[in-house]
């Protein structure tokens, strides 16, 4: 058994096939981006700063991510032992997802090689520092965390070592991300005036917190009913249900506090005047917020279907709550004397292409460590080895 | 103690000596792109004639004052706030405020992500999209002039004396003075406009036809994060504590998580 | 078990502060060597002293960077090349001081800038940043159209100076090689504005006549009015001297209407075809044949269609580039002749380039129209009026009304010292002739730059040119002037006829309302 573990194994499927490609065409682009700058390849302006990539990768990779946070928090905190299961695959999402992130800010910033400025040259005033600081520790943290996983089947010899520090590491894995998570909606505070009242509030930092919090679970049901396919290995839906309806208590929590945030600033004729930002604003909310809320706690919870629709409506309101931030919510002033900004092929290209590689090398972790873990699933196909695990591929 | 420009808008009849003179001695290179608009193009772009290689400009208002034309032109440039968005916003101090007054910036500090052209309240902070190594553009008033006891090098080449240089205080005083004799709009832009900038305004014509962003906040911008960092590491801390606690309480007795 | 736990937990901890205290450590440390010291003026982006184009080093030298006058992008006349001013003031010194034009109108703008179109600046500039409009590529387009009839007219001043483009000394008169080098370029018909400048001291002279002997109620002194720059400064600064200008149009705006109305009829060609060019020595010249009322041929034919009287006006300069784009060899051209019918031309005529010229050809002329007899020879040569003085004054006898008190100005600054008498009704004197430009047409805007700045050395020789050419001309007085005699007797009938009237007489408008006047010294 001990050689099965130690091969590497790659299925080549036609999906992978296409994410290759698509990481291949963002790596040309993102060369041409190195050599030519970011005006050949972006629709960036003086207007539009930032565009889609600070959008999608960074604030929304960012609380996508946040499943792992969240995970680590309910499983090895609290000890719910019962969501155990999701844990490993929950973690590794995030980890790609910041890795993720980091390599799209290293991107996305203009003077890339000075990216270590912040860490000799302190300004320490600044939302972003918190920001820069808590995202490299928190990336280092979840990477040693890995270790210890990957340290099961390669270096095996740090495997206890790192096994002993991961107490510490779960509760820096919580308490950093927790910070910056609620920092990045801080970054937004700054632009008072020019962020749409609709979104601007001294709650921004609570707002992003909870929804990258209630965000995990939703990124956890689609997660895993896409991996569950891929590897014929479904968790079991009273595990994703418990976790929905914490998702969705916390969505309670979210929506009653955006309630008190538009009475405080007397936003709700605003907020119901069906023009374009309401519309945008109240759809992030009813379909974001409120339907999931009642399919968390309805029969609906109960079937796969419905937690499927639930991650869905949930992973795509925070979407949409991270673009109007930044395009629905600056619109209004940053285009006010005909500034304009729509994103290039290239940059969705760029994005598309890191989210690529991200699902590649999930799909790499879990073919060959030991992520989709065996208590509590469904087992389809698979050979239980004596350490009571499972070798998918031999 | 810090030093400012009062602009006297009606006395600019628009001749951009200041525009010129910014480029000669900051070495600002012309890009032909820009040089063929006119300080009307230029107020009707949203860039307000404001690129990486022009760190001031003319723009031109064409206005009505108690039923005859007026023609007014108004320098834009960086105002150097009092309190900076820009500098609180940036995290590796490239951009800092001089005691003098001045706000600089260098570009050996910057990472480039453009959180101060976000968080500057005027829309200052110019990018160099073009270039493969980009960094952000604004004027830098004149520092060495300035540390010199002259005046940044647009005032000093104005021929109408629309600008003036000195104590900022001084210049506010001279501004109320100028406002009631010549029957000004009673305002000084700049005055608390963004918790108080270095250049001020004063007009005959109301400041909202010259697209000046007259409903900024008067609070300064870094107050509004300050308290929050202050507390987030006090924060941060007491959660971890609370997270190891809540580690140990409820893993005792408990086999650990493999 | 639990022990065990807790133990690995304090020393990961410990391990985990060490880490974190490691890294702060590290960088208050590099803060303190250098990297996080607070930055200092010379850390700040961009240059660091004056680089004027012309100096490769930048540095507070020069220390006269004092700034530039405005020019409208509107500007019919006058483009400014923002790239090559080095601010070194010299356009505010002229057109402050010698023009009295900047700086002497109170801020704020009320609409557009107060600008006479006179050009010195040009001549002023010395790193060529403000030039003329350029409207040679209109030209060279209407000569390659074989359905446009291209006329031309060339102005006194330009003879005496477009050789200087083509390395001739300073002072050759070129009239006949311009004529050839504007025949080798195309163009249809080639007259001389002297023509008309011998017709407007017909009109001018007998306006003058009339307001001496008080047949027309208009005040005296009469003011010249064929410099359009001065014009266009009374109109801005002393409006209420309006009625003292003479109704008289300039020798172009004269030429155009004739071009398109008398040459048009004797040459059977429908005037909405024509273009007519003008080549002057004078920018204000660009702005003139763009006033709206300078459609006299359009409105004496009935028919919008007909373009304005001068289409197109270029300098000297202009037309020397044309030449040379062209690939003309100037110095070798032979000498041409002007078409006739408007091509000849008196001594009296040719010397209205230099300052006092008009003043003494129509005080020829006046003489006759007086006297009805030919002026002595006294008047072919009146000293006086001639030289480079900004004020000159004479009088001269004239049988039957006496003493004929007249001035002579050039430069806007001195005509304003001599319009503030003539408001304060201190004026001696019956007739004026102002130039705006010091010295006359031939420093004029639109002249070739022969030093920057212009030198009086150059002036005299131009003026010298113009002179010999007066006392070449076996014709030295405009009533002498066949062609005249032919045009009265053909076409016009006698000056300040009505169809005098309406080609070549014109109006003026107050442009006080433009701009807000000069603040009374004492507050």
């Amino acid at each position: 058994m001990e050689t099965t573990r130690r091969r590497w194994s790659f299925k080549i499927t036609p999906i992978r096939l296409v994410f290759m490609a698509i990481a291949v065409l963002a790596i040309l682009i993102i060369l041409i981006r190195f050599i030519l700058g970011l005006g050949a390849i972006t629709n960036l302006n003086d207007q539009w700063p930032w565009g889609l990539w600070i959008a999608f990768d960074v604030l929304l990779g960012v609380a996508l991510a946040g499943g792992g946070y969240g995970t680590v928090l309910i499983v090895y905190i609290l000890r719910r032992d019962k969501y155990y299961p999701v844990a490993r695959s929950a973690m590794l999402t995030s980890l790609l997802g910041y890795v993720i992130v980091v390599l799209g800010l290293l991107i996305e910033v203009g003077q890339w090689f000075n990216f270590w400025r912040p860490f000799v040259s302190w300004g320490y005033d600044s939302a972003l520092f918190e920001v820069f600081w808590c995202i490299s520790m928190y990336t280092l943290v979840q990477v040693i965390e890995f270790c210890e996983i990957a340290t099961e089947k390669v270096f095996r010899g740090f495997h206890k070592y790192l096994k002993k520090a991961m107490p510490v590491l779960l509760v820096l894995g919580i308490a950093i991300p927790t910070l910056h998570q609620s920092t990045l909606g801080e970054l937004f505070y700054m632009m008072v005036g020019k962020l749409d009242i609709l979104w601007w509030s001294v709650l921004l930092p609570p707002f992003f917190l909870l929804s990258s919090f209630f965000v995990g679970p939703g990124m956890i049901v689609l997660e895993t009913s896409l991996s569950g396919k891929a590897f014929h290995h479904q968790v079991e839906v009273p595990v994703l249900r418990g976790l929905v309806r914490i998702s969705a208590s916390v969505m309670i929590l979210y929506l009653l506090l955006k309630i008190a945030d538009m009475a405080v600033k007397g936003t709700f004729a605003k907020a119901f005047a069906l023009d374009f930002t309401s519309i945008m604003f109240l759809a992030e909310l009813v379909f974001g917020v409120l339907i999931p809320i009642f399919i968390a706690f309805s029969s609906a919870a109960n079937t796969r279907k419905g937690l499927i629709l639930f991650g869905m409506l949930d992973v795509g309101g925070v979407i949409l709550n991270r673009f109007n931030v930044v395009f629905t919510g600056l619109g209004g002033y940053l285009n006010q004397y005909g500034g304009h900004y729509f994103p290039a092929w290239t940059e969705f290209a760029v994005s598309a292409g890191l989210v690529s590689i991200a699902c590649l090398l999930y799909l790499f972790i879990t073919e060959n460590f030991s992520i989709i873990d065996h208590r509590g699933a469904e087992p389809v196909k698979g050979v239980m080895t004596e350490h009571g695990k499972y070798a998918f591929f031999k | 103690m810090t030093k400012g420009v009062l602009v006297d808008i009606p006395k600019c009849l628009g001749c951009e000596s200041c525009s010129v003179a910014c480029k000669l001695w900051n070495d600002l290179s012309w890009d032909p792109e820009q040089k063929v608009k006119t300080a009307k193009d230029r107020a009707k772009e949203p860039n307000k004639g404001l690129w990486p290689n022009d760190w001031t400009s003319i723009n031109f208002y064409g206005l009505e004052k108690e039923g005859s034309p007026a023609w007014r032109f108004v320098k834009t440039q960086c105002l150097h706030c009092e309190e900076p968005a820009c500098v609180s916003a940036c995290f590796s101090k490239a951009l800092q405020k001089l005691p003098e007054g001045p706000v600089i910036y260098d570009q050996n500090l910057c990472v480039g992500c453009r959180y101060c052209m976000l968080a500057c309240p005027f829309n200052i902070p110019k990018f160099q999209w073009k270039k493969v190594i980009p960094g952000i553009r604004k004027c830098q008033m004149c520092p060495t002039r300035i540390s010199n006891g002259e005046a940044p090098a647009c005032t000093s080449v104005c021929p109408t004396g629309a600008l003036t240089f000195g104590e900022r205080e001084e210049l506010l005083a001279e501004a109320k003075k100028r406002i009631k004799e010549n029957g000004y709009i009673d305002r000084i832009f700049g005055e608390k406009e963004a918790g108080g900038t270095g250049w001020l305004y004063i007009s005959d014509v109301p400041f909202e036809q010259m697209d000046f962003r007259t409903d900024v906040t008067t609070k300064p911008l870094p107050s509004y994060t300050e308290e929050y960092m202050k507390v987030t590491p006090i924060v941060g801390v007491s959660w971890a504590a609370i997270l190891a606690g809540l580690y140990v309480y409820f893993n005792k007795g408990k086999e650990p998580l493999e | 078990m639990a022990r065990k736990k807790e133990n690995v937990r304090r020393v990961s901890r410990r391990s985990f502060l060490k880490f974190l205290g490691g890294a702060s450590l590290a960088g208050a440390s590099l803060n303190l060597v250098g990297w996080g010291k607070p930055l200092t003026a010379d850390k700040a982006a961009g240059g660091n002293g004056w680089l004027p184009t012309q100096y490769n080093i930048p540095g507070s030298w020069p220390t006269l960077v004092r700034g530039r006058v405005p020019i409208e992008v509107t500007n019919p006349s006058i483009v400014r090349d923002s790239q090559k001013c080095i601010l070194c003031g010299q356009c505010i010194e002229v057109c402050k001081n010698v023009q009295s034009v900047f700086g002497h109108y109170s801020l704020p703008l009320i609409e557009g800038i107060v600008c006479v179109n006179c050009g010195q600046c040009i001549h002023l500039c010395p790193s060529g940043a403000i030039s003329e409009v350029d409207d040679t590529e209109r030209v060279l387009k209407a000569l390659a159209d074989p359905d446009v009839h291209v006329v031309v007219q060339t102005a006194p001043a330009t003879r005496v100076a477009l050789g200087e483009e083509f390395g001739l000394p300073v002072g050759t008169n070129v009239q006949g090689k311009q004529v050839a080098a504007l025949r080798k370029l195309g163009f249809d018909a080639i007259f001389d504005t002297n023509f008309t400048a011998d017709l407007t001291i017909m009109e001018e002279g007998t306006e003058l006549v009339k307001r001496v002997k008080g047949e027309l109620k208009k005040p005296l002194p009469q003011l010249t009015s064929c410099c359009p720059g001065w014009v266009k400064f009374v109109e801005y600064f002393y409006p209420d001297l309006l009625e003292n200008l003479s109704s008289a149009k300039s020798p172009q705006q004269m030429e155009g209407a004739l071009i398109k109305t008398y040459y048009a009829k004797a040459n059977k060609i429908d005037p909405e075809k024509i273009l007519s060019v003008s080549i002057m020595p004078c920018i204000a010249k660009k702005f003139e044949c763009k006033r709206p009322e300078m459609v006299s041929a359009s409105k004496e034919e009935k028919d919008s269609n007909i373009t304005p009287d001068v289409d197109i006006v270029l300098t000297t300069r202009e037309l020397a580039r044309m030449i040379k784009k062209a690939g003309i060899d100037f110095n070798a051209l032979p000498d041409g002749q002007y078409d006739r019918l408007m091509g000849d031309s008196t001594g009296a005529a040719v010397i209205f380039g230099a300052t006092g010229g008009v003043m003494e050809a129509a005080i020829r002329s006046a003489y006759y129209l007086i006297t009805g007899q030919q002026p002595p020879l006294t008047l072919w040569d009146l000293q006086p009026v001639r030289g480079l003085l900004g004020v000159k004054e004479a009088a001269v006898n004239i049988p039957g009304i006496g003493d004929l008190k007249v001035a002579v100005v050039s430069g806007l600054a001195n005509a304003r010292k001599i319009m503030d008498q003539v408001r304060a009704k201190k004026s001696p004197w019956a007739f004026i002739e102002v130039m705006a430009c010091p010295s006359g047409c031939q420093y004029g805007g639109g002249q070739p730059r022969a030093s920057a700045p212009p030198s009086d050395d150059i002036r005299a020789k131009r003026s010298a040119a113009l002179y010999q050419s007066d006392s070449n001309n076996q014709l030295r007085n405009s009533h002498d002037n066949p062609e005249i005699a032919q045009i009265y007797k053909d076409f016009l009938g006698k000056p300040m006829s009505e169809l005098a009237e309406t080609l070549l007489h014109t109006e003026y408008k107050s442009r006080a309302k433009q701009f807000i006047g000069e603040k009374e010294k004492s507050s």
